[in-house]
């Protein structure tokens, strides 16, 4: 457990720093190319796992929000793993519930 | 019969924010966000000054332990005249960066109660979820005025915390949930060198409390953990250090629930979020090395007034008493 904690708290800071690049790397392809087309309204999932085009300059800007926004997730699953190998099943059971619900809420709010 | 109530109230939001109209954002004939209004505010000046925003929201929330999204929302609806959907889905994907890179640091001190956090973040996430479904069909001026509400009590949360902030804390025993989920725990107090043991009494009520504060986080994109900190604290005697460290490790995973569906709902323009996320990340780094330097009470009593009057403004704003 102790040695998936330092495991985690590196990802966290991996995943932050990554789509901090990711962000600024978009802030500067828009600059750079004069393309700030930005999908607006609803979005699909395939715009915002494939985008078009593919790693266009607003596509590496939200490849960065996702990055972020995986980072907990991944702590989530993480923490599954942990109390699995654990055999602690009730709170496999809880984090396994928290991580339900994280990827509904990803299929969720399709508008 | 209070709790019949609050059930029912609970099992109402959640119908609705399932069942309910949807993505009124888009179609709207009230307020219609189109194109032309989604960019035309969008100008280089207008992300510098969202940049700026949040670097001063983000830096002065790392100094006082609230996430920056209770300020910068209001600002950017205020100062910039971003549409508060937006604003708000901005705010919430900062939320996420900022509790991510502070969690990295907490983790490895061993004050967060872990199996504490996963239990109430079963109620969190589900609140979130629901938050964000009642916040893509909820109108302009509704959300406004939750939002000037829930300023509002922010405000009373912190004065009266300055008030009492002397108050001895008197470790309270497992009640038989807490008991069955081995809730209780202890950390090490470098401060008063020595370990602190305590139990979770009332976690059913916690529970339910983390869920309306899950409903909050998603309905306006901030982090909540004003109303997380008060139940564990108050309601289920936790301590402080934990409960403040809990909490933080609770909201990366509550505002990743909602900030899916902000994503998917298009409310997390690239132009006002970019700029934001970078801004409350500098700014929160920066404000944990400032806080070792400013007075702590001066900060606190300036920030109840400051709390106050974007409370007022926003609900006088909500229920059109004044044009923003």
């Amino acid at each position: 457990m102790r040695r998936l904690e330092v495991l985690v708290s590196g990802v966290l800071r991996l995943g932050v720093a990554l789509s901090g690049l990711l962000i600024l790397v978009g802030l500067g392809l828009m600059a750079w190319s004069g393309d700030v087309s930005c999908p607006y309204g609803v979005l699909s999932l395939e715009w915002v796992l494939w985008g078009d085009p593919f790693l266009g300059p607003s596509h590496v800007l939200f490849l960065g929000f996702l990055v972020l926004v995986a980072t907990p997730m991944v702590r989530v699953a993480a923490s599954v793993v942990a109390y699995v190998m654990d055999g602690d099943w009730v709170y496999a059971a809880i984090t396994g519930l928290v991580f339900a619900v994280l990827v509904a809420g990803m299929f969720m709010g399709l508008g | 019969m209070f709790w019949l109530h609050i059930g029912t109230f609970l099992v109402l939001i959640q119908y609705r924010a399932l069942f309910g109209e949807r993505s009124r954002f888009i179609d709207s004939s009230e307020k219609r966000i189109t194109r032309e209004s989604v960019t035309g505010y969008v100008t280089p000046p207008t992300m510098v000054a969202a940049l700026a925003i949040a670097l001063g929201s983000g830096a002065l929330g790392s100094m006082l332990g609230l996430g920056g999204g209770v300020v910068m929302v209001p600002l950017l609806v205020f100062l910039l005249g971003v549409p508060i959907h937006i604003a708000a889905g901005a705010s919430i994907v900062a939320v996420v960066a900022t509790s991510s890179a502070s969690a990295s640091v907490y983790v490895r001190d061993e004050v967060t109660n872990m199996r504490l956090g996963m239990f109430l973040e079963l109620a969190t996430t589900v609140g979130a979820v629901t938050g964000a479904g009642l916040m893509a069909g909820a109108s302009e001026a509704t959300l406004k005025t939750v939002f000037g509400v829930t300023l509002l009590y922010a405000s009373a949360v912190m004065w009266h915390q300055m008030r009492s902030s002397g108050r001895s804390w008197t470790p309270a025993d497992n009640d038989w949930v807490a008991e069955r989920l081995r809730l209780g725990a202890s950390y090490y107090d470098a401060a008063r060198s020595e370990t602190i043991s305590y139990g979770v009494a009332q976690s059913l009520p916690t529970f339910v409390i983390s869920y309306v504060a899950g409903v909050v986080s998603g309905l306006l994109g901030i982090g909540g953990g004003g109303i997380k900190v008060p139940a564990m604290n108050v309601v289920s005697g936790v301590p402080m250090k934990a409960a403040v460290a809990t909490s933080n490790f609770m909201i990366g995973v509550t505002a990743a629930a909602s900030a899916l569906i902000y994503i998917r709902n298009g409310f997390c323009d690239s132009f006002i979020t970019a700029p934001v996320v970078l801004g409350t990340l500098v700014g929160s780094f920066l404000g944990a090395k400032l806080a070792l330097r400013v007075r702590g009470v001066v900060l606190k009593k300036v920030f109840v007034v400051v709390l106050l009057v974007l409370g007022l403004s926003m609900v006088a704003s909500g229920v059109g008493l004044i044009w923003a």
